[in-house]
């Protein structure tokens, strides 16, 4: 990025090469338009519009009374005003496309954060990471807090009880168990971010991220996806990424759903209002349905149809849609398949 | 073979430290002696294997697994009696021991118990 002086730097050096250069040949307009270009082009809006003021005055100095006697023909006067005009809308013209460069890079930055984040989301995901890696990682100091333990009961069942070692292996557990309490507060930091990691949400702008993000896993399945989102659907206040989190485990879990159809797989999300304080958001697919006993048990911790599930994300998603003051639900469709559906409070209904 | 009876050194190979010191102390509490080690690789580097008349071992460990070290030792004509110790333990796994030759296959946490007896066994090999 050029700074601030050289960027307006750039107008009165092409405007004086291109009057050096316009001078013998007498090609004013069209060497000072260059001049212009360059300026708009490389340096901005500011310096564009400098250079044509100072091709304009350049112009007016020495070209325009450049005949003896000074006679100002009309027509002189129409040329440097069509150069003036030339000069304003080729200025116009460059800022037009610096803007247009500006939102599509600024387009290309939102995808390549909504990446991060989804990276991030996947880590910490409820889809089996997060509780597979923590119970694997604390597994360990309790298998080790366990042999502890029981090495200093046998030091002291002995006829002569060793107190020294029994102490020692007392002390182990106290830090085996101080390990496992460390893992899960590590864990909880990862989930929890702070209570007031609160921001404006635009839900529409969440679900076209999530639907670009897991469009290569949908056809990898064969399926569509569509998205029916409210024109005016009002700004949420919430978590950003957790709010991700639930739809990306509804809309996975919408996909593994429909593993096993024949017939088409489509998933479809949908946003809407649902009354002056509530908006509403439903992930429906065309797949197994739910069990039809168990509707609200599929809530539940460590519920799974899933031959490798661990049964948290339904149960994550519900207290993080719960934790914003919405809710989360389920029902069947006609003639087949499941929809999620969960409200949160808008931002008129948010009681901070 | 009658010189590694006769030195019955355990050796426990376990990339966690606390399971390490855990193992270590309950070996104690029964009069064997035992030496840590972090990693697989230590462990064949201090070439102490052919003094080992028991090894505990985890199966899953950053480098070297478990059951690698196993199918290490065998192809150097080492065979050490050898008891897994695992966080993750699926069927398929402990029959893949069990064949190349483990003595037990264990899941965390395990049983004092159990693991004081499958080492007594195997010292007796």
């Amino acid at each position: 990025m050029q700074s601030t002086f050289q960027r307006y730097a750039l107008a009165p050096i092409s405007c004086g090469i291109a009057l050096a250069v316009a001078w013998p040949i007498d090609a004013p307009a069209s060497c000072f338009l260059l001049a212009v270009m360059v300026s708009s082009l490389f340096g901005g809006l500011g310096p564009g519009l400098l250079s044509v003021g100072l091709s304009a005055l350049a112009f007016e100095h020495f070209f325009l009374g450049r005949t003896i006697p000074p006679a100002v023909e009309p027509a002189l006067y129409l040329r440097f005003a069509v150069f003036l005009i030339a000069g304003l809308v080729i200025t116009a013209l460059m800022e037009v496309k610096r803007r247009v460069e500006q939102s599509r890079n600024r387009a290309e930055e939102d995808l390549r954060q909504a990446q991060v984040d989804l990276a991030r989301v996947s880590r910490v995901t409820t889809m089996g990471e997060l509780t597979a890696s923590l119970a694997h990682e604390v597994n360990q100091p309790i298998a080790a807090a366990v042999t502890d333990a029981n090495t200093c009961l046998r030091w002291l069942k002995r006829d002569q009880p060793d107190l020294e070692e029994a102490r020692e292996a007392a002390a182990r557990v106290v830090k085996d168990v101080s390990r496992a309490s460390e893992i899960v507060s590590r864990v909880r930091v990862l989930f929890k971010k702070g209570t007031a990691q609160r921001e404006l949400v635009d839900m529409n702008r969440v679900i076209r991220e999530m639907v670009a993000l897991t469009r290569s896993e949908a056809t990898q399945h064969s399926t569509s996806i569509g998205a029916e989102l409210a024109p005016d659907l009002p700004q949420v206040m919430g978590d950003r990424v957790q709010l991700q989190q639930v739809l990306m485990n509804l809309m996975v879990n919408g996909i593994d759903a429909m593993n096993d159809a024949r017939q088409t797989r489509e998933l479809t999300i949908k946003s809407q209002r649902a009354d002056h304080e509530h908006i509403q958001i439903s992930v429906s697919d065309t797949g197994v349905g739910l069990p039809s006993d168990q509707s609200d048990q599929i809530f539940n911790a460590f519920f799974t149809t899933k031959p490798h599930g661990t049964g948290m994300g339904l149960r994550i998603s519900r207290s993080i849609i719960e934790s914003h003051g919405g809710r989360l639900w389920a029902e069947n469709n006609a003639p087949r398949g499941a929809t999620f559906h969960f409200t949160l409070p808008n931002k008129a209904g948010t009681h901070e | 073979m009658a010189a590694r009876r006769n030195t019955k050194l355990v050796a426990i190979v376990d990339d966690d430290d606390l399971i390490r010191s855990a193992l270590h102390g309950l070996l104690k509490s029964i009069g064997l002696p035992s030496q840590t080690f972090a990693s697989s690789e230590e462990f064949l580097k201090s070439g102490r294997q052919h003094q080992t008349a028991c090894l505990i071992a985890d199966i899953r460990m950053p480098g070297m697994s478990g059951l690698e070290l196993q199918a290490k030792l065998n192809a150097d004509h080492c065979r050490i009696p050898t008891i897994f110790i695992t966080a993750h333990g699926d069927e398929r796994m402990r029959m893949q021991a069990l064949r190349a030759g483990a003595v037990e296959f264990m899941a965390k946490p395990f049983d004092d118990e159990a693991l004081l007896a499958s080492v007594r066994a195997a010292l007796e090999c």
